[in-house]
């Protein structure tokens, strides 16, 4: 029965993907038929013959020389390789290649931002589960709306300003050199972590409240359990009860929104890359939008949704392994 | 039955919007949440006669950055010398504008989506819930800034896009709420009097969810707006309007933080910030009237802190592997109609 179902949930994610990767082949020709004639209008005096290379050039570039269902079939075998494509930037470096290089910087951010937030967002939302009512869980309300209300790239600002300019404490701006001189020396590590500072800061206040908010309402859906009930009923001291059958419960529904904000970290810190310059894939995914560089665009989709897919998968997975209750059907 | 029926019903559901609105104004917060959201609307509507300076006239632009005087009450840009104060105000038009415009529209999809895949059930629930487990994997905010390349960037894009994206939470939750109301004696006794399934979903499941829909629709307000700041700091939104995104967004490139001009940055940022918390305040209150069981609880102000309410995901999950969403609900009467169950 188990068994059965961890095939189903299998072969759903692999469904998905597929229609994922389809979409992900047609967005980019919505409106356009033909590059050539989009990017590169006719202009001044350009003679007949020098506009047809131009345009047989580009149509090349952007892989539109074959019919719509070749180009398909292309991509699809290329997917099979684990190929995503070649980028349009000078020196046609590939789609996978840039994705490779700038992967890691983006995860320096978002694994610290997910670290910090669910240690200090579990400590929040116990407390808040525990002191229900009192005025630790009235604040933690409190700072849910108001995290929500402030942008993190409006907080990004404020840090850079009052942390970076005025204090100096962190840089502000991300030193541009640190990509390139990183040799995994300690004082190189010392320098991306100082760098890191303000982003990570700036992600974790929203991520330390989501978690809290989460770790509250599992622990407070739990206490409301029988087993608790029992437990209590037994004897168990209370610090034996919140941390042998409270605490160890209330992570099931953890679990499930880490699986689905790590993909959301990733493509989540566009804006907070943009704000500090960060060298992340948010910055390379802007780049690419600003000189129409969809093979590369597409690319960093794709790689998210797959990563997105196969999150929701291990934690659906997990899920059924961990909780007893879970009732295998398959619905949903 | 027409549609401007359908909204009457929803509306009108146990009462008028006017006790609703009475209702949220009896509460403190939701008093505060109706003051700030009729001050943001007088302010968006009255932006001409409230801004002291035309901020797209180029013509009487002041001396550039200047700090908070009495001539100019948030002082001027660095750049350009535009009045901070007027920028401010006609901003509130575009996240105004966006916010409502799309919480109307993700209003009426979502709730249709919902109905049509929770009531008909079959072919149509499968399609609409594979349509949105394909919308939750991908990315919104990328797949957002490809569409609006693609298809210009034009408010009416902007919109378009986040209506198309953003309809699945609230699909999702009105549909485990009609798979509730289907069971109901009261829609198996309509069923048996003959009545069409058309006419069933708008007269008798519409209005079960009006509620949850009218809560959801300041809430998703309130998320579009954040995200609508967020795409016009990227440079992604309408460049001929001013809207607070694009106010922060240009006091970075124009030094204000190097130059420590402040003003330029707090403005728009506490613009954001009041509209934003306004009507999630009213959204929340709104959560409680409704749902008095679930007073001061429940993060469901968390749901839309992105344009696909994740934690939703949980809900779901839980509702359906325990196989009856009447018990998760802890509870087997359907939810207080509009005017059941005040607030007191």
């Amino acid at each position: 029965m188990k068994r059965s179902y961890v095939i189903k949930r299998i072969l759903y994610a692999i469904f998905i993907f597929f229609i994922v990767l389809t979409l992900n082949f047609f967005i980019p020709r919505i409106g356009v038929r033909d590059p050539a004639e989009r990017y590169y209008p006719p202009q001044g005096a350009m003679s007949e013959i020098e506009y047809e290379i131009i345009q047989q050039f580009t149509r090349e570039q952007y892989g539109f020389d074959v019919s719509t269902f070749q180009q398909y079939l292309r991509y699809l075998r290329g997917l099979a390789r684990f190929d995503l494509g070649t980028s349009l930037r000078p020196g046609s470096p590939k789609v996978t290649e840039l994705i490779g290089q700038r992967l890691p910087w983006t995860l320096v951010l978002s694994v610290s931002t997910l670290l910090i937030s669910l240690v200090i967002g579990l400590l929040f939302g116990t407390l808040a589960a525990w002191r229900r009512g009192r005025w630790q869980d009235t604040m933690l309300l409190n700072a849910s709306t108001i995290s929500v209300a402030l942008p993190a790239f409006f907080i990004a600002l404020m840090l850079s300003f009052y942390l970076g300019f005025k204090l100096e404490l962190f840089p502000a701006y991300t030193n541009p050199n640190m990509v390139a001189q990183f040799d995994w020396s300690w004082e190189a590590i010392t320098v991306v972590f100082n760098n890191a500072a303000l982003p990570i800061m700036s992600m974790t206040l929203g991520g330390i409240v989501g978690y809290s908010q989460t770790t509250r309402n599992s622990v407070i859906a739990v206490t409301n359990e029988d087993f608790v009930i029992t437990a209590h009923a037994k004897g168990l001291s209370h610090r034996t009860v919140l941390y042998k059958h409270i605490l160890r419960n209330a992570m099931l529904p953890l679990a499930t929104s880490i699986g689905m904000s790590i993909s959301g970290l990733i493509g989540g810190a566009i804006i907070i890359e943009r704000v500090f310059n960060w060298q992340g894939m948010g910055t390379l995914f802007l780049e690419a939008n600003s000189t129409n560089d969809y093979p590369l665009m597409m690319g960093i989709m794709l790689f998210l949704s797959a990563f997105a897919i196969l999150a929701n998968l291990v934690t659906e997975l997990f899920y059924v392994i961990l909780d007893p209750r879970v009732t295998v059907g398959d619905r949903r | 039955m027409s549609k401007p029926n359908v909204i009457f019903q929803i509306v009108r559901r146990g009462g008028s919007l006017f006790s609703l609105i009475k209702k949220l104004w009896q509460h403190p917060k939701g008093r505060v949440g109706l003051i700030l959201v009729s001050l943001l609307v007088l302010t968006a509507v009255l932006a001409p006669v409230l801004a002291p300076y035309d901020p797209y006239d180029v013509t009487q632009r002041a001396a550039k950055g200047l700090r908070p005087s009495l001539q100019h009450p948030l002082g001027t840009s660095i750049t350009t010398g535009q009045d901070i104060l007027s920028m401010l105000i006609y901003g509130s038009r575009v996240s105004l504008m966006i916010g409502v415009s799309t919480g109307i529209a993700i209003a009426f999809l979502g709730a249709l989506m919902g109905v049509m895949a929770g009531y008909i059930g079959g072919f149509a629930d499968s399609l609409i819930m594979r349509v949105v487990d394909v919308l939750l994997v991908i990315p919104t905010l990328p797949l957002i800034i490809v569409l609006t390349n693609l298809l210009g960037r034009s408010y009416f894009v902007i919109i378009l896009v986040f209506v198309a994206f953003g309809w699945t939470g609230l699909a999702r939750v009105i549909r485990s709420m009609v798979l509730v109301l289907k069971n109901s004696n009261y829609v198996k006794a309509a069923e048996l009097a003959g009545a069409s399934r058309w006419y069933i979903m708008t007269k008798h499941i519409l209005p079960g969810t009006s509620h949850l829909i009218i809560m959801n629709t300041t809430l998703t307000c309130a998320g579009i707006m954040v995200a609508e700041a967020g795409l016009s700091f990227l440079g992604l939104g309408d460049p001929t309007a001013i809207s607070w995104g694009k106010m922060l967004a240009e006091a970075q490139g124009g030094g204000a933080l190097l130059f420590g001009a402040w003003w330029w940055i707090l403005a728009p940022g506490a613009g954001i910030f009041l509209a934003v918390f306004s009507f999630m305040r009213i959204g929340i209150v709104m959560e409680e009237v409704f749902n008095p069981r679930m007073k001061a609880s429940s993060g469901i102000y968390k749901l839309f802190k992105h344009l696909n309410n994740r934690y939703l995901d949980e809900v779901f999950r839980s509702m359906d592997d325990e196989g009856d969403p009447v018990t998760s609900e802890g509870s087997d009467t359907p939810p207080p109609p509009l005017s059941g169950g005040g607030h007191d």
